[in-house]
Parts: C-alpha cells; sequence; structure tokens
C-alpha cells in the first residue's frame, strides 16, 4: 500500500459526486443479497431442501395416510404442504441474512449514505421473493415427479402461484422482523423451524382434519398453515369432486391470514426498525 | 457550498438516553482541508457525536452542519457529503473486496463501467489487487481497514470521517493512512479524527477537541495542549551529584524559589520551566559553562500529550468508575 499511495495520483477522485439513482440502488442491494447465495450452497440447499420435504414426508406417509385421504393420490393431497414448508424454509433464509445484516453494521453505513431509507428492506424482500420463486419451481418439479397435477384452468394455476408467493412476501416479512429484532443470525432458524414444524404437522395438508382428535380439530381446522393448503388444494384442482372448490368461502379465509400476518409483521417491522434508530 | 464554508459547524449538541446525558453542549468546528482530532476516553461521547454528524440520530439540541447542510432539517445533504469508516461502518463480508468497491461505487450512483474502473483503480491504489477477488471476510485487519477506507472514496467526500485508522496496524500501513490523510487535505476534504489514542491524534491532526462524559473540556493544537500542563522544561543533570547545590546557586534568578525550595538531598536532577524554551537553556548552559560544571545531560523536555491527556481528564479515580461505565454503555448503544 506504501509504494502506491506515495506515488504521485491522489486516492481521492477528483470528479464530481454523480447523482444517485434509486432504483440503480435497488438492484445492486438486491443483487448483493443474490450473488453469496449461488456461491455460500444457499441455493444448493433451498433445491435439496424441498427434495427432502418431498421425499421425507411422501415415502413414509403415503402408505399410511394415501388410503385415508379423499384425492385422486396422496401426491395432489400432499404437494401443497410441501410448497408451504419449502418457501417457509426460504423465508429462513431472510430472516438469517437480515440479522447478520443488523449485527454485521452494514445497515448504519447504508444509513449514512443517500439512499432512501425502505431501500435495504426493499432489496432484501425481493431477494426473499427470489428464493420462493426458486421454492415455488423446485417444490412443484419435486411434486410432479411423484405425481401432483394441475387440473384447474390457467387463471387456477396463476392463482395459485400468486397465493404461494403471497404467502411467502408474508413470510419474508416476518422472516426480517425475526432478524432485525433478535439482531443474532444464529438464533433466527430455530425462531422460525419451530413455529414451520408445529404448524406443519398440526395442519390438515399431511390428513384430514377428521384423523385429529376431537379436541384440537377447531386448531388444526382454522390455523393459517391449513387454510393455506385448503386454498392451494382448490386451486390445483383434481380428477376427484373431492378436493375443495375455488370458492369464496374457501379463499377468503387464506387470503386474510396472509394478507393479516403480512399487514401485523410490518407494523411491528416499523416499531422495531424506529427503536433499533 | 461555498469554498469558504466550515465543512463541519457543531455547536452546543445535546443528547440524552433516558436519564443518561451522553453529550452535554458539545461545539467545535472543521474547516475544508483540516484534521480535526476528537480525542476522548471509550464513552467520552465520540460515537455519539459522531452518530449525530453521520443522520443516524438526531440531537435533542443544538445545531450540526456539515458541508452547509443541517444534519436535522437537510440529512440527504449530509449524506451526500460524508464518508464514514472504521467501527462506524461495515462491508459485506459475503462479497469480495471488488464486489464491495463495485456494490458502493453503483450505491453512489456511478455507471457500471464507470464503478469497474474506480474499482481497479482503488484496489491499485491501497495495494488489495491479489485479495481483490476473496470475499472480505477473510481478510486480515490490516487490509479491512484498507478496503473499508476505499469503499469510501469511491467518489468524492467533502468530509471523512476515521476512527482510529492506524491502530493496530503496522508502520508501513500507518506510514500509508498518514500519506492518505495528507492527499485528504491537499483536496480541501475536511477529517475528522476519532479515537482514543493521544499518539495518533498528535500525528494525523491540524487541531485536537478534547471530550470527557460528554462536553469538550480543552481544545487547541497539540503544541497549545501541551502549552496548557506547563509548557516546556528545562532539565538539567549534573556529572556529579555533590556539585547539585553549586548548580542551584549558579542558575540564581532562572529558577523559581518552588523549584528551589523541593529540591532536596534525594534529587538527582533539577526541572525548571524554560519558557523562552531554547534561549532559557543557551542561557543555563552558558551559565555552568563558565562555572566549570559537567554535565550528563541537559535537554528540552515537553509533556507527552499523555501527560497532557491525564492531566486534563484527571478525575478518573475509583469512585468516578462506575459513572465511566455507564457512559460507556451509553456511547456504544447510540
Amino acid at each position: 500500500m506504501t509504494g502506491s499511495l506515495q506515488a504521485t495520483r491522489s486516492a481521492v477522485p477528483a470528479a464530481a459526486r454523480p447523482r444517485v439513482n434509486p432504483i440503480q440502488q435497488w438492484w445492486v442491494l438486491t443483487v448483493r443479497m443474490i450473488i453469496p447465495t449461488l456461491r455460500n450452497g444457499e441455493l444448493a440447499t433451498q433445491i435439496i431442501g424441498s427434495m427432502v420435504f418431498t421425499v421425507g414426508y411422501y415415502l413414509p406417509l403415503k402408505e399410511m395416510m394415501g388410503q385415508v385421504q379423499p384425492l385422486s393420490s396422496y401426491a395432489q393431497y400432499l404437494t401443497p404442504l410441501i410448497i408451504l414448508q419449502a418457501i417457509w424454509f426460504a423465508a429462513v433464509s431472510a430472516a438469517f441474512r437480515a440479522a447478520t445484516d443488523s449485527v454485521q453494521g452494514i445497515n448504519r453505513r447504508f444509513r449514512a449514505m443517500p439512499i432512501p431509507a425502505i431501500m435495504p428492506l426493499a432489496s432484501r424482500l425481493t431477494a426473499s421473493m427470489y428464493r420462493c420463486c426458486i421454492a415455488l419451481v423446485v417444490s412443484v418439479g419435486c411434486g410432479h415427479v411423484i405425481g401432483f397435477r394441475f387440473h384447474g384452468s390457467v387463471l387456477h394455476i396463476l392463482g395459485f402461484a400468486g397465493l404461494v408467493l403471497l404467502i411467502g412476501a408474508t413470510l419474508a416479512v416476518i422472516g426480517d422482523l425475526i432478524g432485525i429484532a433478535s439482531q443474532n443470525p444464529e438464533a433466527t432458524a430455530p425462531m422460525m423451524l419451530v413455529p414451520q414444524l408445529t404448524l406443519g404437522l398440526a395442519s390438515v395438508g399431511l390428513q384430514p382434519v377428521d384423523r385429529f382428535p376431537d379436541w384440537i380439530q377447531g386448531f388444526v381446522r382454522n390455523q393459517p398453515l391449513s387454510q393455506w393448503v385448503y386454498a392451494l388444494q382448490a386451486l390445483a384442482g383434481d380428477t376427484t369432486d373431492a378436493a375443495p372448490k375455488v370458492t369464496w368461502a374457501v379463499m377468503t379465509p387464506s387470503l386474510i391470514w396472509a394478507i393479516g400476518a403480512g399487514a401485523l409483521a410490518v407494523v411491528l417491522h416499523r416499531i422495531v426498525s424506529r427503536r433499533r434508530r | 457550498m461555498a469554498r469558504s464554508e466550515k465543512a463541519v459547524v457543531v455547536a452546543g449538541i445535546r443528547k440524552s438516553f433516558g436519564s443518561v446525558a451522553a453529550l452535554r453542549d458539545v461545539s467545535f468546528e472543521v474547516e475544508r482541508g483540516e484534521v480535526l482530532g476528537l480525542l476522548g476516553p471509550n464513552g467520552a461521547g465520540k460515537t455519539t457525536t459522531v452518530n449525530i454528524l453521520s443522520t443516524l440520530i438526531t440531537p435533542d439540541s443544538g445545531r450540526a452542519l456539515i458541508a452547509g447542510h443541517d444534519v436535522v432539517s437537510d440529512p440527504a445533504g449530509v449524506r451526500r457529503s460524508l464518508m464514514l469508516t472504521g467501527q462506524y461502518a461495515a462491508l459485506d463480508d459475503m462479497l469480495t473486496g471488488r464486489e464491495n468497491l463495485l456494490m458502493f461505487g453503483r450505491l453512489q450512483g456511478l455507471k457500471k463501467k464507470v464503478a469497474k474502473e474506480r474499482a481497479v483503480e482503488l484496489l491499485e491504489q491501497f495495494d488489495l489487487e491479489a485479495a481483490a477477488d476473496r470475499p472480505v471476510g477473510t481478510y486480515s485487519g490490516g487490509m479491512k481497514r484498507r478496503i473499508d477506507i476505499a469503499c469510501g472514496l469511491v467518489v468524492r467526500p467533502e468530509v471523512v470521517f476515521l476512527d482510529e485508522p492506524t491502530t493496530g496496524l503496522d508502520p508501513r500501513s500507518r506510514q500509508a493512512i498518514w500519506e492518505l490523510v495528507t492527499d485528504f487535505k491537499e483536496a480541501g476534504i475536511a477529517t475528522l479524527l476519532t479515537t482514543q489514542y493521544l499518539e495518533e491524534a498528535d500525528l494525523l491532526s491540524d487541531r485536537i477537541v478534547v471530550i470527557d462524559k460528554g462536553t469538550v473540556i480543552a481544545e487547541g493544537t497539540a503544541d497549545q495542549l501541551k502549552e496548557r500542563t506547563g509548557g516546556t522544561y528545562c532539565e538539567i543533570v549534573p556529572r556529579n551529584m555533590r556539585d547539585l547545590p553549586q548548580v542551584v546557586r549558579v542558575l540564581g534568578p532562572l529558577l523559581p524559589p518552588a523549584i528551589r525550595a523541593a529540591l532536596s538531598e534525594t534529587s538527582d536532577r533539577i526541572s525548571m520551566p524554560a519558557p523562552d524554551g531554547p534561549t532559557t537553556l543557551m542561557a543555563a548552559l552558558t551559565k555552568l559553562s563558565e562555572a566549570n560544571i559537567e554535565l550528563t545531560d541537559i535537554a528540552l523536555r515537553r509533556p507527552s500529550l499523555d501527560e497532557v491527556f491525564l492531566a486534563l481528564t484527571g478525575d478518573h479515580a475509583p469512585g468516578s468508575d462506575d459513572r465511566t461505565d455507564k457512559f460507556a454503555a451509553v456511547d456504544a448503544y447510540a
């Protein structure tokens, strides 16, 4: 360093500062989140995770649960849950990154730079949606391999993808909230995984609600993951008439859960990030 | 901003966290091309001051301008003018040095091509070419310091905040940082150097502001601060200690009565004030030489900044420790 800095050229640029461009900043900050996923195995983990969810649920449960569920195949019944678990898994990464940024102090640097305050969060959420899209594509692919098919119209398929991404966005905001609130990357994974597993097992994603004991059926039926499973099963359709129908009665609760939880997380996020100032 | 304006103006800022006053009336100014050392122990309020000046927190009262922009009413203008480094900022450890430079260049509005060229230039100037494509998380302490500063120089700042820039660096790297600060001065950039190390402030700063417990307790050049604690003195060591009474007699009126009275049989040297520096030394030397008194040593001594610092912040007695810790905690949180 000595030699080069002693050279005649000054390290200080002479040119005037250019104007900053918020769109460019949003893109640069998003790419910053995505580049490491290609290198540190996060993307690979995401893909393998979807496969593990598929194999881990489908193989051991196919014979037992396959007999008691109403749809044409257990793959058709199970795949919505596999997809939801995969996007939840993506939100775990979102929480980890948010906590890492928070604790490393790079957020402080961004806040002292000419960058709109919302931009780092917007970029983290964009990167989360990238993870969600990967999770969606890979887990639908896994579902396809075991026999999952779309039987509805194109509109229903789009609705299916849209609902998954909406839920993914909600989970990403929750993950980000947990990340900045804990400021502890190691603590984020258990905080995200415990609800993922408990809600996943106590949902209609693995078996119909009437297979659960009476006392817990109310919870199992109405908890968010079950309502999302019903909606996704309806949008995917089936060769039999046993799948839930695409009606407002089925769709509304799942939308309320996704939008409501997302809105609550946004409010809490604002409170926590203000306090971090 | 007009060329003649001060780069940094801090006027009477105060900040409390709950019942703890982290800053109680801090004021100072930094000219363009000047290096101001903000010196103080941990918890003195340095971090809180920097946080206010970089718009991360707002002061309870008082006013602060960076390159003519008010930190409260025009934070966007402030953020366009400054560069943060050290403990006050961080890089993305998962990205390589080059990617970090590219990212900060693009965030500051450089076109992709220009940002790439600037990254190459800075990697070369900061001697980081060999490590350019390694993640910053794998860098050594000195390399991190360099890439950190380089990332702040993708575009021209008006005000630079350096935090203990040379602490823990090898002499070559220290020298390089020193050169860099000279570059800043020549480019008319104001530098606010925060440190708890006097040597660093002494070497790099044009002026020093000493803060302690949230308030400015002294201000001036390193020389002026040294003058404040007694100034220069002349130290005389005779070869033969038996000559000491004769030395006292020969020096006559040069030696103030207080010093004369303080001498005892165990004294092995005479330290007397030298208000006229070399002239006083010369006068003493002439008198002693005429009296044929042999000397082992005679020299002008100046108090070190450490002595100055301890004298200024001298009430760190055991009783005040709790209070200092409390301040340290608040300052770290801020």
